[in-house]
């Protein structure tokens, strides 16, 4: 008994300070917004179960991520919307770079974000939900659980060439995505008009 | 490194990913480079406003009670004990209203101090063995692990000896209601303790949160110690010790500069 309760102390000690993370990352991860209080459910339940495997001063914050994320997929998969879509082929970071790289409107984004971002909320969710379901993964993984290259590669077990041009693609993405927001609202508008 | 190649890996040196020799010449061209650096800060101003607002939105208080009482880390009381409890949250509460009037009839205690003077005497106990590592290890890897997975906040790599630093291990501490992170080692031999906070949790140090909105090093002095504290990335850093003061600037600025 006395074991179980260190186990389950040692446990929450090392759940507590990732607790907010793991939340948002199903919370922007999940096609079921209802489905959050589940998965992580599911997601803790497993990883307490499998406890035992756990090397104090290893990696347990990717260790974690990796449950909550495989409850993930299976959630999605269940609520039917992940589109199962064949990803591009993987475009290398200079590449992905050129696509947008003489936007002028991009430009007057970088040169004020802040009027763009304070008002895009839906803009930007629905900018995550245009991306393919891996290169979601691996944006939200790197500025949500702030993980590096290759641990965002152990947790969704591929390689690291796929998060770096995943990574560079979502960037590109996102900022498209904030751009057209913003000229569509009237928010960005070309040097000169 | 030419503005072209600077500009086409600019997302390795701005994850603190990438080789070491990447760095090093990433980061002399945008010293000497005012274009480079103006467009450099620009990416890395964007990236960090998205991922703020990626990680932002309100947390649900009661999801993860419900996630820890559904999945049996949190046991519900039996019947018979929640009479005591009752009684007990009563006797709290009385307890809690004297707590705060006795609280704040007091000066303000943690918050009226300087950070760096915190940070000194947490240094001082670590130095007399007062306090024992949390975590020890000689290696930077298994330190930063280690620390990532015990704050709430980003921590960096810390530096390694070919910046004269030769960590021996860290753990974690409260300054006021803040958790931070804390690495101890040697420079010259010189006990040396590097202590990390989030930068936007300063709020109880106001005179630091000035400071640190520019870009530069702060030096100071407590008692024996030298201090040299800088903001870098999305941390407070601070590097204390009774050795030289380059020898600390040098350990502060190799910081989080090292790729895995």
């Amino acid at each position: 008994m006395a074991e179980d309760a260190g186990r389950t102390e040692r446990f929450l000690r090392h759940l507590e300070p990732l607790q907010v993370a793991l939340e948002a990352y199903c919370r922007r991860s999940l096609y079921d917004p209802n489905g959050v209080l589940d998965v992580l459910q599911s997601a803790v339940a497993g990883t307490y179960r499998d406890f035992y495997l756990y090397v104090e001063g290893t990696n347990f914050r990717a260790w974690v991520f990796r449950y909550v994320h495989l409850e993930i997929q299976n959630a999605n998969r269940k609520y039917r919307r992940d589109r199962h879509e064949e990803l591009p082929a993987d475009l290398s970071v200079e590449e992905a770079w050129n696509l947008v790289l003489d936007e002028p409107l991009l430009q007057v984004l970088l040169d004020d974000p802040g009027a763009i971002l304070d008002e895009c909320d839906a803009a930007l969710a629905e900018g995550i939900w245009g991306l393919a379901p891996q290169e979601r993964s691996i944006l939200l993984l790197h500025a949500i659980g702030e993980f590096k290259y290759r641990e965002i590669a152990e947790i969704l077990q591929v390689p690291m060439g796929t998060v770096m041009s995943g990574l560079a693609r979502c960037r590109l993405r996102l900022r498209a995505r904030l751009v057209k927001f913003g000229e569509e609202r009237g928010l960005l508008r070309r040097e000169g008009r | 490194m030419n503005c072209h190649e600077v500009r086409r890996h600019w997302s390795l040196y701005h994850d603190s990913e990438g080789d070491a020799d990447l760095h090093f010449r990433m980061g002399e061209h945008l010293a000497d480079c005012p274009g480079c650096a103006q467009w450099f800060a620009q990416q890395s101003r964007m990236e960090g406003l998205l991922a703020d607002k990626l990680r932002g939105g309100e947390p649900a208080a009661a999801i993860w009670d419900a996630v820890l009482t559904r999945s049996g880390l949190a046991p519900e009381q039996p019947a018979a004990t929640q009479r005591w409890t009752w009684v007990l949250a009563i006797v709290a509460g009385v307890l809690l209203v004297i707590g705060i009037s006795w609280f704040a009839s007091r000066p303000p205690a943690a918050r009226g101090h300087d950070l760096a003077e915190v940070s000194v005497k947490w240094h001082q106990r670590l130095e007399a063995g007062e306090e024992t590592l949390q975590f020890r290890s000689e290696s930077d890897l298994a330190v930063e692990d280690y620390l990532r997975s015990r704050v709430p906040f980003p921590v960096r790599c810390p530096p390694r000896k070919d910046a004269g630093f030769a960590v021996q291990g860290a753990g974690v501490f409260r300054i006021g209601d803040q958790p931070a992170a804390y690495l101890f080692g040697h420079v010259d031999a010189k006990p040396v303790s590097i202590v990390v906070l989030p930068r936007d949790k300063l709020d109880a140090f106001p005179a630091c949160q000035q400071a640190l909105l520019g870009d530069g090093t702060l030096h100071s002095r407590e008692e024996a110690y030298e201090i040299v504290m800088a903001g870098i990335d999305r941390n407070a850093v601070m590097a204390i010790g009774q050795t030289d003061v380059a020898h600390l600037d040098r350990v502060l600025h190799a910081y989080g500069t090292y790729p895995h």
